[in-house]
């Protein structure tokens, strides 16, 4: 448009002619405090709130995941009259506390991050790492123990969703721990998203497989 | 065919080798293009598919020397509606409006450069490639290992699906320009932004089944066995409901489908209809409140299936009243799209055709639709035909009309030209009347055959009539897919000879990707970053010099009228 200056009572048309309430208000950013993406000048990256809002996203998709296989082993379980139960692995329990003590370290490390102790940091969050493989191990050394025991994955409906939840969830906690190894062996110096954001959003997603992994114990404890 | 692209689409750095240069580029305009190229490819792939499943319906001993050599099985047979299912639902109808338009347009159309994950974005769009090819594949193979292949294929989609439902949800979370609130949002913009959640939800589902049956295939688990539900069952069970983990797993997805298919096509339409008919949206904001609903009620559909265990007598009720209650969002849609009609000096262009065309297409599937929904009559009266015409006109057709309306709207954009007006208003009305023919052919021959097994019902006379009406839909199927023929015609034609397009908004439309060049440069915005000061549909407007104010012009520089 060429640049003529409109009288007022051409904004007042446009004014009245608005249908979003949010449309009256000058161009001062969108909902979500869209003003640090405005300022951007040309060829910069796009906002790294991108990667919490996409984390958020992917956990609630990996949910979603999830609750279907929960309400197929729910439903199988009601309607199944010859569920043979699955004996649960001791080591379990083993596993689920070194999870747990790993989302615990890995908040001590973004504690100490704030505190701007970076070697302090590396050094949490590499025991954490640790722990994350130290439970994948032990998931591994269960499915060891049933196979002991004779219990496959074909072996009946209990035993296959024994391995189907914890082989899905070992999957995606591999790729949590492939986010660990990143913030740890990633240089932040260059890259446009910080090694706090970084940590933040692996803490999210690692939280997360935790929290599932409680789940879908107590799904499998209380459905044997 | 894929590594098509327009010019100046293409960085403006030689260096790179081709195929990074080529297959890898992460561009959003170079993957929503590919994935359009993608879905004109499947859908006369799938075309032709349903052309030689009528010819087999209808002439039963016709020898078709490629599916000779195929072997002439019933297993070959049932692999042809898989297939064409497969590819039109899959690879057109939630490909072409979500992944081919949005890709494209979204960014540009909230001002942002690019996609918020680029990367991701190559991964969906190359796995999508994939799963056409392993899907195509399975057909040939022998049936075992083509199923397995295919439910491989389709978890692959899934995964694609999955990243594309996120970098959408991301992109308009996260990425609009400044100025772009919510309710300044084009409706095409929200419609790909809620079908991206509820893509999001859906997707996993089908991909959490479809892992569970390639387990069943691979690891001999019982998932899905009949026995395990047999043992469990009283002895006089019906035959048909033996599958039902998997049944229910596959209809939660595949009823939310519907809606994945639809509700990118609702924005396109409600879009081109207030751009033509020079009116702003009617009741915009409850017109979004629908769209929410379509999604909303489309994952309650099966939603209320997920949770409760075992069949309740109340669930069919509760699924007929949720079903039944699709009526009250479409009802809104429809009543702002007359509502912007009402009165209004329509250009009528064949862009707007198609548009008009979907909201027919859309009442007539739909009012077929409310049979359907009761479940009493559904589980009595359907049979076959009638719910293939049902959800053929409201969501394959209806859909692709949406879609080749963006098409006609959106070309001179894409490629900097325009597609031929004559040749594609005589492709509009072939089609539609084809269509007609086709499927509404199709739901009396489903009323009637069901009268022809039910003895004393009123419409036996007309059973007589059932092999000249099979006769009549394949012709009418041979004649809609001939016209297609006029429209790959008029794609191509105008790709290479259509009018060029020199002004960056020809149709006088207010959206941001009118701002840019036609086809927009590789920068999009370029230096200029967009700042948004009004809402998508100021149309109709008296005192100013056009009718009509694009979402960047300044309130201070306004042309006013002479």
């Amino acid at each position: 448009m060429p640049g003529t200056i409109a009288p007022p009572d051409i904004e007042l048309i446009v004014e009245n002619r608005r249908v979003g309430g949010g449309g009256g208000r000058p161009p001062d950013g969108g909902d979500g405090g869209d003003d640090d993406y405005g300022r951007r000048g040309r060829g910069e990256s796009p906002s790294p709130r991108r990667f919490s809002t996409g984390i958020a996203i992917g956990m609630v998709s990996i949910l979603m995941f999830f609750m279907a296989l929960a309400s197929a082993f729910l439903v199988l379980r009601h309607n199944s009259g010859v569920w043979v139960t699955v004996r649960l692995p001791w080591i379990l329990w083993v596993n689920t506390a070194v999870l747990l003590g790993s989302s615990l370290i890995l908040e001590r490390a973004r504690l100490r991050l704030s505190h701007r102790d970076v070697s302090g940091f590396r050094k949490l969050w590499m025991v954490t790492t640790v722990l994350g493989f130290l439970f994948v191990a032990g998931q591994l050394v269960a499915w060891r123990q049933l196979v002991t025991q004779g219990v496959y994955i074909a072996s009946n409906q209990a035993s296959s969703f024994f391995y189907i939840f914890t082989g899905a969830h070992g999957v995606h906690l591999l790729g949590g721990v492939a986010a660990l190894l990143f913030v740890l062996l990633h240089n932040f110096e260059k890259s446009q998203v910080s090694v706090s954001l970084a940590a933040e959003i692996t803490s999210y997603y690692w939280h997360f497989m935790d929290g599932l992994w409680i789940f879908l114990f107590v799904l499998l404890y209380l459905g044997k | 065919m894929v590594t098509y692209d327009s010019g100046a689409n293409q960085p403006d750095t030689p260096q790179g080798r081709f195929t990074s240069r080529r297959l890898f580029a992460a561009d959003h305009k170079t993957i929503g293009l590919r994935y359009l190229w993608l879905a004109l490819f499947s859908v006369f792939l799938g075309m032709a598919m349903s052309l030689v499943m009528r010819i087999h319906l209808v002439w039963p001993g016709v020898h078709i020397s490629f599916l000779s050599v195929l072997g002439s099985t019933p297993e070959r047979y049932a692999t042809l509606p898989l297939l064409h299912g497969s590819l039109m639902v899959f690879l057109v109808l939630t490909t072409a409006p979500q992944a081919g338009f949005g890709n494209y347009f979204l960014p540009l159309q909230i001002g942002a450069r690019e996609m918020a994950f680029p990367t991701l974005n190559l991964f969906s769009f190359w796995a999508t490639v994939v799963s056409l090819l392993g899907m195509t594949a399975a057909f040939v193979l022998a049936p075992q290992t083509g199923i397995t292949l295919w439910i491989a294929s389709v978890s692959v989609f899934c995964a694609a699906a999955l990243c594309t439902a996120i970098n959408f949800a991301v992109t308009t979370i996260d990425l609009r320009a400044q100025g772009m609130t919510l309710p300044r949002l084009p409706l095409t913009v929200w419609a790909w932004f809620i079908n991206a959640i509820l893509g999001m939800l859906i997707f996993s589902i089908l991909l959490a089944a479809c892992l569970c049956l390639l387990s069943d295939r691979f690891f001999s688990t019982h998932f899905f066995s009949a026995v395990d539900f047999l043992a469990s069952q009283p002895a006089n069970t019906a035959p048909d409901a033996l599958p039902v983990l998997w049944q229910r797993l596959f209809w939660f997805f595949a009823q939310a489908e519907v809606y994945i298919a639809m509700l990118p096509c609702f924005g396109i339409v409600s879009h081109l209809i207030a751009t033509f008919s020079r009116k702003p949206i009617w009741k915009e904001r409850l017109v979004v409140l629908a769209l929410c609903g379509v999604g909303l009620v489309g994952f309650c559909v099966w939603g209320q299936h997920m949770f409760s265990s075992g069949l309740s007598p109340f669930s069919p009720l509760v699924f007929s009243v949720l079903a039944s209650s699709l009526g009250l969002p479409a009802a809104i849609l429809l009543i702002s799209w007359f509502g912007a009609l009402w009165g209004a000096r329509i250009q009528f262009n064949t862009s707007f055709l198609f548009a008009l065309g979907f909201i027919s297409l859309f009442l007539s599937g739909g009012l077929s639709g409310i049979f359907l929904a009761r479940s009493d009559i559904a589980s009595a009266s359907v049979t076959e035909d009638f719910v293939t015409g049902h959800f053929h006109l409201i969501m394959g057709v209806a859909a692709t009309f949406a879609i080749l309306g963006g098409l006609f709207f959106w070309f001179p954009k894409l490629f900097g030209r325009r597609m031929n007006e004559l040749l594609g208003k005589i492709h509009f009305w072939l089609t539609f009347a084809g269509v007609y023919c086709v499927f509404m052919t199709m739901h009396w021959l489903g009323l009637v055959s069901h009268s022809a097994k039910n003895p004393g019902a009123s419409l036996t006379a007309a059973a007589g009539w059932i092999v000249p009406a099979r006769s009549f839909i394949t012709a009418g199927i041979l004649i809609t897919v001939l016209a297609q023929g006029i429209f790959l015609f008029n794609f191509l034609w105008s790709l290479f000879r259509g009018e060029r397009v020199e002004e960056c908004n020809p149709w006088r439309a207010t959206t941001l990707e009118w701002s840019v060049a036609s086809p927009p440069p590789q920068d999009d915005f370029g230096a200029h970053e967009p700042v948004v000061y009004r809402g998508a549909y100021e149309f109709g407007l008296h005192g100013v010099a056009e009718d009509f104010i694009p979402q960047d012009v300044a309130p201070d520089r306004v042309v006013k009228a002479n």
